[in-house]
């Protein structure tokens, strides 16, 4: 029986792009079935300007160089391989409105939901994380 | 014989965390049940990553070793079929039963793949991997007299072992369950 994941994403920066797209996709690598939820600023993680978007924070700059030296892979690399991969990317309905966006400014295969479509796949989660 | 094949070999060198599990998890879908898969890597953490990664899926972690800087890790892709030995030939010594005869210098076969043996296993076991025992019948002929036990993995290749074994003569087999996968004993382990 595969293990599922459900991941709650509600903050943006590099930072959390990483944390939440690196557990997604080597959980998706390992045979789980991987959900996240994208909320408020989270949705910058899968905005189609998500590379303008999201940056390190001021204090942690200096990591930059750190992730160019590790070669690090980009988010959108990221993000295309947790969509190959079958990962579910759920955007909360409700903030999508807040910020006055549309399905059309994420990138493609991201889903719209409200919070019970997310819970639906949630209470049957093995691991829940939030970043 | 102890030449350790490898079937499909990925390059993860200079890739961080997660991409050597991602490109594991690809390359392991290219190959065969009971095929090798080397995945090269300079990640540290591909060190535990990739041998949590094979006992998640279910697939075997053979081994790591290290040359200079790069890690290269042999998984085996499992058969989802030899996780059920079904254990048709009958006479069965356990791991214990066995280690207890080791001053003995018993007969002991390792059916497994040279790179499974090269990795560990039991002191004084010959490789005779499964697919050419029965090239090497005749030249196991002069052991026709005495208590030959057969060792895998997990107890279901050797079973296979143990009846061809016994189709052609072999009076005195024994099979070793359930093998390898839960041998706690000393190990011995070949140059690579």
């Amino acid at each position: 029986m595969a293990k599922r994941v459900a991941i709650i994403a509600s903050n943006g920066g590099l930072e959390t792009a990483y944390k939440v797209l690196n557990i997604a996709t080597a959980a998706a690598a390992t045979d789980a079935e991987v959900g996240i939820f994208f909320t408020f600023e989270g949705l910058s993680i899968i905005h189609k300007q998500s590379e303008a978007m999201l940056k390190l924070r001021p204090e942690n700059a200096h990591f930059a160089e750190g992730f160019q030296r590790a070669n690090v892979p980009t988010v959108s690399e990221l993000l295309e391989i947790a969509i190959d991969s079958g990962v579910k990317m759920l955007a909360c309905q409700m903030t999508v409105d807040v910020m006055g966006l549309t399905k059309e400014d994420f990138i493609d295969g991201i889903e719209v939901g409200g919070a019970v479509a997310f819970l639906d796949f949630a209470y049957d989660a093995d691991v829940s994380v939030t970043f | 014989m102890t030449q350790q094949l490898v079937d499909l070999t990925i390059d993860c060198k200079g890739l961080s965390c997660p991409m050597p599990i991602v490109k594991t998890k690809k390359a392991i879908d290219q190959v065969s049940p009971g095929q090798v898969l080397e995945v090269l890597a300079t990640d540290p953490g591909s060190v535990a990553d990739i041998k949590s990664w094979a006992t998640r899926t279910g697939h075997q972690f053979i081994g790591t070793t290290k040359d200079g800087d790069v890690f290269k890790h042999y998984i085996r892709r499992t058969d989802p079929n030899e996780v059920k030995p079904e254990g048709r030939h009958g006479d069965v010594i356990s791991n214990e039963e066995l280690h207890g005869l080791l001053t003995q210098n018993p007969v002991i076969l390792d059916v497994r793949e040279p790179m499974e043996y090269n990795f560990g296993h039991i002191p004084g076991a010959k490789l005779v991997p499964l697919g050419q025992l029965e090239e090497e019948l005749e030249s196991l002929r002069s052991l026709s007299d005495q208590v030959i036990h057969v060792v895998c993995r997990s107890g279901n290749r050797s079973d296979t072992a143990c009846q061809i074994l016994s189709e052609h003569g072999f009076k005195r087999v024994k099979n070793v369950v359930p093998g390898m996968s839960d041998w706690t004993f000393e190990l011995e382990q070949s140059p690579s």
